[in-house]
């Protein structure tokens, strides 16, 4: 969550990988996520989503989500995308079990909001404007699960229009007409429960690339390169779940990165983050 | 059915906007009386469009500044004002966003006798709504 995931999206796709609670068909899901970005830029950001269970192997997620940033140009509130997501969950052998997803995003913006006229920069947008297609794989492994995800942009419809030129601070960068690269994610979680079985820690650890520099047309009409803005993020994450009964469970996240891109041109800024989340299965 | 009337609803309600500091108003920029009026031209609109107004160009202590006179144009939803080297958006210098400001700056970089026209471009929707030929005083 910490590169500012909620608004990209890889970091909480891997939800579609987890299968625990099979005995149900449904599983509805709200969450909250507080964050602190660049600059005074702070995060409120809740989102809803849905599992429907076909049977033990596949499974269909969406979810929605919604964003309000708040700092020295103001605060927007928006929607952000919807996410549908796909999982097929292969025959659990000993120890271990595989799994895979495929989903898309769309967004509900064209990452061009603005307050009072003025542009903003993406830091402050709700979405990145991108059509987004996700491919992953998770191994479970004893208490381990280990999952690999890309996330493309496949769509641009970003229409940002920030330049730092006009924009009357130099905490961000321009953005206008933003194209993004696509991420990759490997992340590593192991697992602990309490032997009541009421509490589960994950502490887990996310290795994203960003893999290529991103770009956005200059003053002057040219498209240019975003220097810096490709490389690693790495983030640590705390997940505690706490077990309500049967059906339901909480479970509150935070997380920090360690390692950050030089450029983070796409807002995804965040230096820390807290989540909480409430499921329901039935 | 009366539902999917909520859904609308619900994005006006929830997709608020509060301003801050860096968006509370522009600080007024001015021409001073003794700058020289170098390029002027008269808005002509596109389809569909209704403009009205002038661009003038006026030296000021050796920077170009672009001034929109009397000018008023439908409403569109990202709307900038470019200087370009043609009648179309092609090569263009991006001076803002229109706002309740008319004056714009051009950057010290640029040579303004390489261009041509003053637009008027929505650039979200890639529509040119207004187009002032310059001719130099």
């Amino acid at each position: 969550m910490a590169q500012g995931c909620s608004d990209a999206g890889i970091c909480s796709i891997n939800h579609g990988f987890q299968t625990e609670e099979k005995q149900f068909k449904n599983t509805l899901e709200v969450a909250t996520i507080y964050s602190l970005g660049e600059a005074d830029v702070t995060y409120f950001s809740p989102y809803v989503s849905y599992t429907k269970r076909f049977n033990d192997r596949y499974s269909f997620t969406s979810k929605v989500t919604f964003s309000t940033a708040n700092g020295s140009f103001g605060t927007r509130s928006q929607f952000g995308d919807a996410y549908l997501v796909g999982n097929y969950t292969f025959k659990e052998k000993p120890n271990k079990q595989w799994s895979t997803l495929v989903g898309l995003k769309f967004p509900f913006t064209a990452s061009n909001l603005k307050i009072n006229g003025y542009s903003l920069p993406l830091d402050y947008q709700s979405s990145l404007g991108t059509i987004d297609l996700f491919m992953g794989t998770n191994l479970h492994y004893k208490k381990w699960d280990f999952n690999g995800i890309v996330q493309i942009p496949v769509i641009n419809l970003n229409k940002n229009s920030y330049f730092r030129e006009f924009g009357g601070t130099d905490d961000f960068a321009s953005t206008n007409l933003f194209e993004r690269k696509p991420d990759a994610l490997l992340r590593a979680t192991y697992s602990i429960q309490t032997p009541n079985k009421k509490f589960t820690f994950k502490p887990n650890v996310l290795f994203i690339y960003h893999l290529g520099e991103d770009t956005y047309e200059n003053i002057f009409s040219q498209r240019e390169s975003i220097k810096g803005s490709d490389g690693l993020t790495v983030n640590g994450n705390l997940i505690t779940n706490y077990r309500l009964n049967k059906q339901s469970s909480l479970e509150l996240s935070l997380a920090t990165p360690f390692v950050v891109r030089d450029i983070r041109a796409d807002g995804l800024t965040r230096s820390i983050v807290a989540g909480i989340q409430y499921q329901y299965s039935f | 059915m009366k539902k999917l009337f909520l859904v609308p609803i619900l994005f006006l309600i929830l997709a608020c906007q509060e301003e801050g500091s860096l968006t509370q108003g522009a600080d007024t920029i001015v021409i001073v009386p003794d700058a020289m009026l170098e390029y002027s031209g008269t808005f002509a609109p596109t389809s569909g469009i209704n403009v009205t107004g002038e661009a003038k160009i006026y030296l000021e202590n050796g920077l170009y500044k672009v001034q929109l006179e009397n000018f008023s144009v439908s409403g569109g939803p990202d709307l900038k004002v470019y200087l370009s080297k043609a009648a179309t958006p092609t090569v263009f210098v991006n001076l803002g966003n229109l706002t309740s400001q008319t004056i714009y700056p051009v950057p010290a970089s640029v040579n303004v006798a390489d261009y041509s026209h003053v637009l008027i471009h929505c650039q979200q929707y890639n529509h040119l709504f207004a187009i002032a030929p310059l001719t130099q005083n």
